[in-house]
Protein backbone atom coordinates (compact mmCIF):
# COMPACT_ATOMS: atom_id res chain seq x y z
CA UNK A 1 0.00 0.00 0.00
CA UNK A 2 1.30 3.64 -0.26
CA UNK A 3 2.08 5.47 2.07
CA UNK A 4 -0.71 8.10 2.52
CA UNK A 5 0.29 11.76 1.78
CA UNK A 6 -1.64 13.26 4.65
CA UNK A 7 -3.14 11.98 7.93
CA UNK A 8 -4.42 13.72 9.90
CA UNK A 9 -6.05 12.64 13.97
CA UNK A 10 -8.00 14.49 16.70
CA UNK A 11 -7.15 17.98 14.05
CA UNK A 12 -8.51 21.08 15.49
CA UNK A 13 -8.67 24.35 14.06
CA UNK A 14 -9.88 27.23 15.79
CA UNK A 15 -10.05 31.36 15.24
CA UNK A 16 -10.20 32.86 18.62
CA UNK A 17 -13.09 31.20 20.47
CA UNK A 18 -14.34 29.10 17.52
CA UNK A 19 -13.80 25.71 16.58
CA UNK A 20 -13.38 26.52 12.30
CA UNK A 21 -12.06 22.57 11.86
CA UNK A 22 -12.07 19.73 13.86
CA UNK A 23 -11.27 16.29 12.18
CA UNK A 24 -10.96 12.99 14.29
CA UNK A 25 -9.45 11.21 12.25
CA UNK A 26 -8.72 11.78 7.87
CA UNK A 27 -6.34 9.79 5.82
CA UNK A 28 -5.71 11.11 2.08
CA UNK A 29 -3.82 9.03 0.01
CA UNK A 30 -1.80 9.94 -3.23
CA UNK A 31 -3.15 9.48 -6.75
CA UNK A 32 -6.75 10.25 -5.55
CA UNK A 33 -8.84 13.47 -6.47
CA UNK A 34 -10.83 14.71 -3.45
CA UNK A 35 -13.71 17.00 -3.47
CA UNK A 36 -14.37 18.58 -0.19
CA UNK A 37 -17.84 20.13 0.01
CA UNK A 38 -19.93 21.95 2.60
CA UNK A 39 -21.87 25.24 3.00
CA UNK A 40 -19.88 28.58 3.93
CA UNK A 41 -18.08 28.48 7.04
CA UNK A 42 -18.24 24.42 7.45
CA UNK A 43 -14.69 24.34 7.19
CA UNK A 44 -13.45 23.82 3.51
CA UNK A 45 -10.96 26.70 3.25
CA UNK A 46 -9.32 26.09 6.99
CA UNK A 47 -8.86 22.42 5.86
CA UNK A 48 -7.43 23.63 3.17
CA UNK A 49 -4.91 26.06 4.69
CA UNK A 50 -3.75 23.29 7.09
CA UNK A 51 -3.06 20.57 4.69
CA UNK A 52 -1.35 23.82 2.74
CA UNK A 53 1.09 24.06 6.21
CA UNK A 54 -0.53 27.65 5.91
CA UNK A 55 -2.43 27.23 9.38
CA UNK A 56 -1.21 25.07 12.02
CA UNK A 57 -3.78 23.33 14.17
CA UNK A 58 -4.50 24.07 17.75
CA UNK A 59 -4.16 20.85 18.49
CA UNK A 60 -4.15 17.10 17.14
CA UNK A 61 -1.63 15.58 14.69
CA UNK A 62 -0.81 16.16 10.80
CA UNK A 63 1.22 13.66 9.16
CA UNK A 64 2.78 13.93 5.81
CA UNK A 65 4.06 10.98 3.81
CA UNK A 66 4.51 9.49 7.06
CA UNK A 67 6.25 12.39 8.84
CA UNK A 68 5.03 14.06 11.60
CA UNK A 69 4.27 17.94 10.66
CA UNK A 70 5.95 19.96 13.46
CA UNK A 71 5.32 23.13 12.03
CA UNK A 72 8.93 24.49 12.62
CA UNK A 73 10.06 27.22 10.04
CA UNK A 74 12.66 24.86 7.96
CA UNK A 75 10.65 21.93 7.72
CA UNK A 76 7.55 23.82 6.94
CA UNK A 77 9.53 25.37 3.55
CA UNK A 78 10.58 22.03 2.89
CA UNK A 79 6.94 20.87 2.75
CA UNK A 80 5.30 24.03 0.96
CA UNK A 81 7.29 22.85 -1.84
CA UNK A 82 5.21 19.69 -1.88
CA UNK A 83 2.21 21.12 -1.64
CA UNK A 84 0.57 24.28 -3.83
CA UNK A 85 -2.34 26.23 -2.95
CA UNK A 86 -4.76 27.82 -5.56
CA UNK A 87 -6.80 29.72 -3.22
CA UNK A 88 -10.71 30.80 -4.20
CA UNK A 89 -10.03 34.14 -5.58
CA UNK A 90 -6.24 33.50 -6.42
CA UNK A 91 -4.08 36.33 -6.64
CA UNK A 92 -1.91 37.22 -9.64
CA UNK A 93 1.75 39.14 -8.72
CA UNK A 94 2.31 42.55 -10.36
CA UNK A 95 3.88 41.44 -14.37
CA UNK A 96 3.44 39.62 -16.89
CA UNK A 97 1.37 36.07 -16.82
CA UNK A 98 5.05 34.62 -17.37
CA UNK A 99 6.49 36.19 -14.33
CA UNK A 100 3.78 34.69 -12.40
CA UNK A 101 3.67 31.29 -13.45
CA UNK A 102 7.72 30.96 -13.20
CA UNK A 103 7.28 32.43 -9.47
CA UNK A 104 7.38 29.03 -7.62
CA UNK A 105 9.45 27.24 -9.84
CA UNK A 106 11.90 29.64 -9.09
CA UNK A 107 11.55 29.61 -5.68
CA UNK A 108 12.35 25.82 -6.00
CA UNK A 109 15.80 27.08 -8.00
CA UNK A 110 14.73 26.30 -11.60
CA UNK A 111 16.27 28.13 -13.98
CA UNK A 112 17.09 29.38 -17.18
CA UNK A 113 15.32 27.29 -20.47
CA UNK A 114 14.30 24.89 -18.04
CA UNK A 115 12.05 27.51 -16.46
CA UNK A 116 11.29 29.18 -19.33
CA UNK A 117 10.21 25.34 -20.84
CA UNK A 118 8.15 24.94 -17.88
CA UNK A 119 6.25 27.95 -18.18
CA UNK A 120 5.42 27.29 -21.79
CA UNK A 121 4.25 23.72 -20.83
CA UNK A 122 1.81 25.20 -18.00
CA UNK A 123 0.00 27.25 -19.67
CA UNK A 124 -0.45 25.01 -22.69
CA UNK A 125 -1.89 22.60 -20.13
CA UNK A 126 -4.28 25.15 -19.07
CA UNK A 127 -5.08 26.53 -22.36
CA UNK A 128 -3.02 29.82 -22.43
CA UNK A 129 -0.53 29.44 -24.75
CA UNK A 130 1.04 32.55 -26.10
CA UNK A 131 -0.48 34.62 -23.10
CA UNK A 132 3.20 34.66 -21.80
CA UNK A 133 3.87 38.62 -22.18
CA UNK A 134 0.18 39.71 -21.05
CA UNK A 135 -0.40 41.43 -18.01
CA UNK A 136 -1.32 39.15 -15.49
CA UNK A 137 -3.62 42.16 -13.88
CA UNK A 138 -5.82 42.45 -16.93
CA UNK A 139 -7.28 38.88 -17.21
CA UNK A 140 -10.31 37.92 -17.05
CA UNK A 141 -11.48 35.56 -14.25
CA UNK A 142 -11.14 32.48 -15.72
CA UNK A 143 -8.59 32.99 -17.54
CA UNK A 144 -6.70 34.49 -14.09
CA UNK A 145 -7.82 31.28 -12.70
CA UNK A 146 -6.24 29.01 -15.34
CA UNK A 147 -2.97 31.31 -14.80
CA UNK A 148 -3.27 30.60 -10.85
CA UNK A 149 -3.78 26.55 -11.92
CA UNK A 150 -0.88 27.26 -14.46
CA UNK A 151 1.71 28.54 -11.85
CA UNK A 152 0.74 25.50 -9.31
CA UNK A 153 1.56 23.06 -12.37
CA UNK A 154 4.84 25.13 -12.77
CA UNK A 155 6.10 23.85 -9.24
CA UNK A 156 5.53 20.07 -10.23
CA UNK A 157 3.57 19.51 -7.21
CA UNK A 158 2.95 16.10 -5.34
CA UNK A 159 -0.38 17.83 -4.03
CA UNK A 160 -2.50 20.52 -5.71
CA UNK A 161 -5.52 21.95 -3.33
CA UNK A 162 -7.91 23.73 -5.22
CA UNK A 163 -10.33 26.67 -2.80
CA UNK A 164 -13.29 26.79 -4.90
CA UNK A 165 -11.56 25.91 -8.41
CA UNK A 166 -15.10 26.50 -10.95
CA UNK A 167 -16.30 29.16 -9.09
CA UNK A 168 -17.58 31.68 -11.36
CA UNK A 169 -15.15 30.58 -14.26
CA UNK A 170 -17.12 30.35 -17.76
CA UNK A 171 -17.98 26.90 -19.33
CA UNK A 172 -14.47 26.55 -21.38
CA UNK A 173 -12.56 27.23 -18.13
CA UNK A 174 -14.29 25.08 -16.58
CA UNK A 175 -13.96 21.99 -19.08
CA UNK A 176 -10.32 22.67 -19.12
CA UNK A 177 -10.19 22.69 -14.96
CA UNK A 178 -12.12 19.34 -14.71
CA UNK A 179 -10.33 17.54 -17.05
CA UNK A 180 -6.57 18.91 -16.20
CA UNK A 181 -7.83 17.58 -12.18
CA UNK A 182 -8.41 14.10 -13.47
CA UNK A 183 -5.57 13.64 -15.57
CA UNK A 184 -3.53 15.02 -12.91
CA UNK A 185 -4.66 12.41 -10.62
CA UNK A 186 -3.95 9.72 -13.20
CA UNK A 187 -0.55 10.96 -12.96
CA UNK A 188 0.03 10.23 -8.69
CA UNK A 189 -1.03 13.40 -7.98
CA UNK A 190 -2.93 14.51 -4.69
CA UNK A 191 -5.96 16.60 -5.84
CA UNK A 192 -7.76 18.18 -3.14
CA UNK A 193 -10.30 20.59 -4.66
CA UNK A 194 -13.21 22.28 -2.34
CA UNK A 195 -16.68 23.04 -4.11
CA UNK A 196 -19.97 24.21 -3.29
CA UNK A 197 -20.98 22.46 -6.39
CA UNK A 198 -22.37 18.81 -5.23
CA UNK A 199 -22.10 17.57 -8.50
CA UNK A 200 -18.35 18.33 -8.92
CA UNK A 201 -17.59 14.86 -6.95
CA UNK A 202 -19.43 12.65 -9.22
CA UNK A 203 -18.26 14.58 -12.51
CA UNK A 204 -15.11 13.98 -11.61
CA UNK A 205 -15.92 10.52 -9.84
CA UNK A 206 -13.84 11.74 -6.72
CA UNK A 207 -13.97 10.83 -3.38
CA UNK A 208 -16.36 13.79 -1.52
CA UNK A 209 -15.74 14.47 1.81
CA UNK A 210 -18.37 16.05 2.88
CA UNK A 211 -18.03 19.21 6.14
CA UNK A 212 -20.38 20.18 8.23
CA UNK A 213 -19.71 22.84 10.81
CA UNK A 214 -16.03 21.94 10.64
CA UNK A 215 -16.60 18.26 11.33
CA UNK A 216 -16.32 15.58 8.86
CA UNK A 217 -19.73 13.45 7.93
CA UNK A 218 -18.50 9.74 7.41
CA UNK A 219 -20.71 8.99 4.55
CA UNK A 220 -18.61 8.95 1.90
CA UNK A 221 -16.69 5.64 0.38
CA UNK A 222 -13.68 6.96 -2.21
CA UNK A 223 -13.71 6.01 -5.60
CA UNK A 224 -11.04 5.21 -7.63
CA UNK A 225 -12.03 4.78 -11.61
CA UNK A 226 -12.32 8.10 -13.79
CA UNK A 227 -15.38 7.95 -16.34
CA UNK A 228 -14.15 11.34 -17.68
CA UNK A 229 -12.32 11.22 -21.12
CA UNK A 230 -8.83 12.62 -20.83
CA UNK A 231 -7.61 15.26 -23.09
CA UNK A 232 -5.59 15.12 -26.34
CA UNK A 233 -2.89 16.74 -24.55
CA UNK A 234 -1.17 15.14 -21.49
CA UNK A 235 1.05 16.48 -18.38
CA UNK A 236 3.53 13.93 -19.03
CA UNK A 237 5.72 16.81 -20.22
CA UNK A 238 5.42 18.69 -16.78
CA UNK A 239 5.33 15.99 -14.24
CA UNK B 1 2.27 94.38 -7.33
CA UNK B 2 5.25 96.61 -9.23
CA UNK B 3 7.43 95.07 -6.19
CA UNK B 4 7.08 91.76 -6.23
CA UNK B 5 7.09 91.68 -10.23
CA UNK B 6 10.58 92.74 -9.83
CA UNK B 7 11.37 90.55 -7.05
CA UNK B 8 10.44 87.21 -9.22
CA UNK B 9 12.67 88.60 -12.11
CA UNK B 10 15.34 88.90 -9.72
CA UNK B 11 14.70 85.51 -8.26
CA UNK B 12 14.81 83.79 -11.62
CA UNK B 13 17.99 86.35 -12.60
CA UNK B 14 19.30 84.61 -9.59
CA UNK B 15 18.77 81.27 -10.32
CA UNK B 16 19.47 80.94 -14.08
CA UNK B 17 22.62 82.88 -12.91
CA UNK B 18 23.28 80.25 -11.01
CA UNK B 19 24.13 82.48 -7.86
CA UNK B 20 26.71 81.21 -5.68
CA UNK B 21 25.05 81.80 -2.21
CA UNK B 22 21.86 80.31 -3.59
CA UNK B 23 23.53 77.04 -5.20
CA UNK B 24 25.08 76.50 -1.85
CA UNK B 25 22.07 76.73 0.00
CA UNK B 26 20.29 74.04 -2.50
CA UNK B 27 23.28 72.22 -2.21
CA UNK B 28 23.01 71.85 1.39
CA UNK B 29 19.45 71.06 1.42
CA UNK B 30 19.37 68.53 -0.81
CA UNK B 31 22.68 66.73 0.54
CA UNK B 32 21.22 66.46 3.54
CA UNK B 33 17.56 65.62 2.81
CA UNK B 34 18.47 62.81 0.81
CA UNK B 35 21.37 61.37 3.49
CA UNK B 36 18.44 62.15 6.14
CA UNK B 37 15.82 60.01 3.94
CA UNK B 38 17.87 57.38 3.19
CA UNK B 39 18.69 56.62 6.79
CA UNK B 40 15.28 57.07 7.78
CA UNK B 41 14.12 54.78 5.00
CA UNK B 42 16.01 51.72 6.41
CA UNK B 43 14.78 52.14 9.63
CA UNK B 44 11.11 53.55 9.10
CA UNK B 45 10.24 50.95 6.14
CA UNK B 46 11.09 47.53 8.82
CA UNK B 47 9.35 49.28 11.32
CA UNK B 48 6.79 50.00 9.54
CA UNK B 49 6.12 46.53 7.46
CA UNK B 50 6.94 44.67 10.64
CA UNK B 51 4.55 46.40 12.67
CA UNK B 52 2.00 46.11 9.79
CA UNK B 53 2.46 42.26 9.50
CA UNK B 54 3.20 40.90 12.93
CA UNK B 55 0.84 40.83 15.88
CA UNK B 56 1.65 41.72 19.03
CA UNK B 57 0.04 43.03 22.81
CA UNK B 58 1.14 46.54 22.61
CA UNK B 59 0.79 47.00 18.31
CA UNK B 60 -1.70 49.70 19.00
CA UNK B 61 0.04 51.13 21.35
CA UNK B 62 3.17 51.61 19.08
CA UNK B 63 1.01 52.78 15.68
CA UNK B 64 -0.03 55.71 18.74
CA UNK B 65 3.23 56.64 19.12
CA UNK B 66 4.39 56.44 15.70
CA UNK B 67 1.54 58.61 15.11
CA UNK B 68 2.12 61.05 17.71
CA UNK B 69 6.10 60.96 16.54
CA UNK B 70 4.60 62.43 12.88
CA UNK B 71 2.90 65.37 14.52
CA UNK B 72 5.93 66.12 16.71
CA UNK B 73 7.57 69.88 16.04
CA UNK B 74 10.31 70.14 14.51
CA UNK B 75 11.88 72.70 16.96
CA UNK B 76 11.05 70.29 19.68
CA UNK B 77 12.74 67.86 17.98
CA UNK B 78 15.82 70.10 17.39
CA UNK B 79 15.97 70.56 21.19
CA UNK B 80 16.11 67.42 22.08
CA UNK B 81 18.75 66.69 19.34
CA UNK B 82 20.57 69.58 20.86
CA UNK B 83 20.46 68.68 24.46
CA UNK B 84 22.28 65.30 23.20
CA UNK B 85 25.16 66.70 20.51
CA UNK B 86 25.53 69.71 22.83
CA UNK B 87 29.03 69.64 24.73
CA UNK B 88 27.26 68.29 27.73
CA UNK B 89 24.92 66.03 25.82
CA UNK B 90 26.13 62.30 26.06
CA UNK B 91 26.56 62.56 21.89
CA UNK B 92 28.81 65.66 22.37
CA UNK B 93 32.11 64.22 21.96
CA UNK B 94 31.31 63.54 18.26
CA UNK B 95 31.60 67.33 18.20
CA UNK B 96 28.84 67.30 15.84
CA UNK B 97 26.45 69.96 16.66
CA UNK B 98 26.45 72.78 14.16
CA UNK B 99 27.24 70.77 11.53
CA UNK B 100 26.00 69.03 8.35
CA UNK B 101 25.99 65.76 9.81
CA UNK B 102 23.87 67.51 12.63
CA UNK B 103 21.19 68.26 10.45
CA UNK B 104 21.32 64.94 9.29
CA UNK B 105 20.74 63.75 12.09
CA UNK B 106 17.30 65.78 13.34
CA UNK B 107 16.02 65.18 10.11
CA UNK B 108 16.31 61.28 10.26
CA UNK B 109 14.74 60.82 13.74
CA UNK B 110 11.66 63.11 12.19
CA UNK B 111 11.47 61.36 8.80
CA UNK B 112 11.32 57.75 10.43
CA UNK B 113 8.01 57.79 11.76
CA UNK B 114 6.58 59.65 8.87
CA UNK B 115 8.05 56.79 6.07
CA UNK B 116 7.17 54.22 9.32
CA UNK B 117 3.56 55.45 9.19
CA UNK B 118 3.29 55.38 5.01
CA UNK B 119 4.64 51.45 4.86
CA UNK B 120 2.89 50.55 7.86
CA UNK B 121 -0.26 51.78 5.86
CA UNK B 122 0.67 50.30 2.45
CA UNK B 123 1.20 46.72 4.14
CA UNK B 124 -2.28 47.14 5.87
CA UNK B 125 -3.77 48.01 2.46
CA UNK B 126 -2.28 45.46 0.23
CA UNK B 127 -3.76 42.23 -0.33
CA UNK B 128 -4.36 39.83 1.96
CA UNK B 129 -3.68 37.02 -0.22
CA UNK B 130 0.02 37.97 -1.17
CA UNK B 131 1.91 36.27 1.34
CA UNK B 132 -0.14 33.11 1.67
CA UNK B 133 0.00 32.96 -2.14
CA UNK B 134 3.51 33.24 -2.15
CA UNK B 135 4.45 30.84 0.37
CA UNK B 136 2.24 28.43 -0.95
CA UNK B 137 4.05 28.16 -4.10
CA UNK B 138 7.62 27.40 -2.16
CA UNK B 139 8.76 30.87 -1.37
CA UNK B 140 10.79 30.96 1.46
CA UNK B 141 9.80 34.17 4.76
CA UNK B 142 12.25 36.62 3.24
CA UNK B 143 11.45 35.48 -0.14
CA UNK B 144 7.69 35.98 0.76
CA UNK B 145 8.51 39.47 2.25
CA UNK B 146 10.16 40.50 -0.68
CA UNK B 147 7.37 39.85 -3.08
CA UNK B 148 5.19 41.80 -0.42
CA UNK B 149 7.62 44.55 -0.75
CA UNK B 150 7.69 44.51 -4.39
CA UNK B 151 3.84 44.49 -4.97
CA UNK B 152 3.55 47.82 -2.53
CA UNK B 153 6.56 49.47 -3.80
CA UNK B 154 4.30 52.80 -5.27
CA UNK B 155 3.44 52.94 -1.35
CA UNK B 156 7.00 52.38 -0.39
CA UNK B 157 8.39 54.79 -2.74
CA UNK B 158 5.14 57.22 -1.73
CA UNK B 159 6.89 56.74 1.90
CA UNK B 160 10.24 57.63 0.91
CA UNK B 161 8.74 60.70 -1.10
CA UNK B 162 6.78 61.99 1.93
CA UNK B 163 10.13 61.51 3.98
CA UNK B 164 12.15 63.66 1.90
CA UNK B 165 9.38 65.89 1.25
CA UNK B 166 9.35 66.59 4.99
CA UNK B 167 12.76 67.28 5.56
CA UNK B 168 13.30 69.37 2.54
CA UNK B 169 11.13 71.38 3.85
CA UNK B 170 11.58 71.81 7.37
CA UNK B 171 13.73 74.87 9.04
CA UNK B 172 13.51 73.69 12.82
CA UNK B 173 16.25 70.95 13.45
CA UNK B 174 18.33 72.37 10.59
CA UNK B 175 18.50 75.99 12.56
CA UNK B 176 18.56 74.48 15.75
CA UNK B 177 21.11 71.72 14.72
CA UNK B 178 23.01 73.39 11.86
CA UNK B 179 23.30 77.02 13.04
CA UNK B 180 22.29 78.48 10.21
CA UNK B 181 26.31 79.04 8.74
CA UNK B 182 26.79 80.56 5.64
CA UNK B 183 28.47 78.15 3.19
CA UNK B 184 28.14 75.16 5.73
CA UNK B 185 24.95 74.24 7.38
CA UNK B 186 22.50 77.43 5.68
CA UNK B 187 19.48 75.50 3.58
CA UNK B 188 17.27 77.04 1.10
CA UNK B 189 14.38 76.94 4.32
CA UNK B 190 16.91 78.58 6.99
CA UNK B 191 18.08 80.96 4.44
CA UNK B 192 14.96 81.67 3.15
CA UNK B 193 14.05 83.03 6.70
CA UNK B 194 16.99 84.65 7.34
CA UNK B 195 17.13 86.29 4.11
CA UNK B 196 13.22 87.47 4.32
CA UNK B 197 14.04 89.05 7.62
CA UNK B 198 16.80 90.91 6.53
CA UNK B 199 14.55 92.60 3.81
CA UNK B 200 16.30 90.22 0.58
CA UNK B 201 12.70 89.23 -0.33
CA UNK B 202 13.88 88.19 -3.95
CA UNK B 203 16.48 85.77 -2.48
CA UNK B 204 14.42 84.03 -0.54
CA UNK B 205 11.62 84.11 -3.27
CA UNK B 206 14.70 82.21 -5.74
CA UNK B 207 15.40 79.77 -3.27
CA UNK B 208 11.22 79.08 -2.43
CA UNK B 209 10.67 78.67 -6.07
CA UNK B 210 13.99 76.02 -6.34
CA UNK B 211 12.15 74.13 -3.43
CA UNK B 212 8.94 74.19 -5.22
CA UNK B 213 10.67 72.95 -8.12
CA UNK B 214 12.42 69.95 -6.31
CA UNK B 215 9.43 69.16 -4.83
CA UNK B 216 7.34 69.25 -8.04
CA UNK B 217 10.29 67.29 -9.89
CA UNK B 218 9.96 64.56 -7.31
CA UNK B 219 6.22 64.46 -7.47
CA UNK B 220 5.83 64.26 -11.20
CA UNK B 221 8.21 61.98 -11.39
CA UNK B 222 6.55 59.27 -9.08
CA UNK B 223 3.25 59.88 -10.54
CA UNK B 224 5.33 59.05 -13.96
CA UNK B 225 6.43 55.56 -12.05
CA UNK B 226 3.35 54.68 -11.41
CA UNK B 227 1.71 55.21 -14.54
CA UNK B 228 3.96 53.19 -16.40
CA UNK B 229 3.26 50.13 -14.21
CA UNK B 230 -0.61 50.72 -13.81
CA UNK B 231 -1.96 47.37 -13.63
Amino acid sequence: MRTPYYHLAGVEARYKDKTALLVDELTLPAGQVNVVTGLNGSGKSTLLNVLAFLIQPTHGLVKFSGKRVLWERAQLRELRRSVTLVHQCPFLFRGTVASNVSYGAKARGVEGDALQQRVEQSLELVGLSGFESRNANRLSGGEGRRVALARALACNPEVILLDEPLAYVDELSSGIIENLLVTLVQRGVLVVASSHDPTLGVRLNARTIRLQKGRLVPDCEPQRSYAIELPENSVHAIL
Amino acid sequence: MGSLAQSVITAFSLIFSANREVSAAVWTSVSTAAWSTVIASLFGLPIGITIGLSDFPLKRLAIILLNSLMAMPTVVLGLLVFGLLSRQGMLGGFGLLFTPNAIIVGQSLLATPIIANYALSSVRAADARILPTALTLGASPMQSFAQLTNEIRFGVMAAVIAGFGRVISEVGVAMMLGGNIRWYTRTMTTAIALETSKGEFAFGLALGIVLMLISFSVNVGLNLMQEDHQP
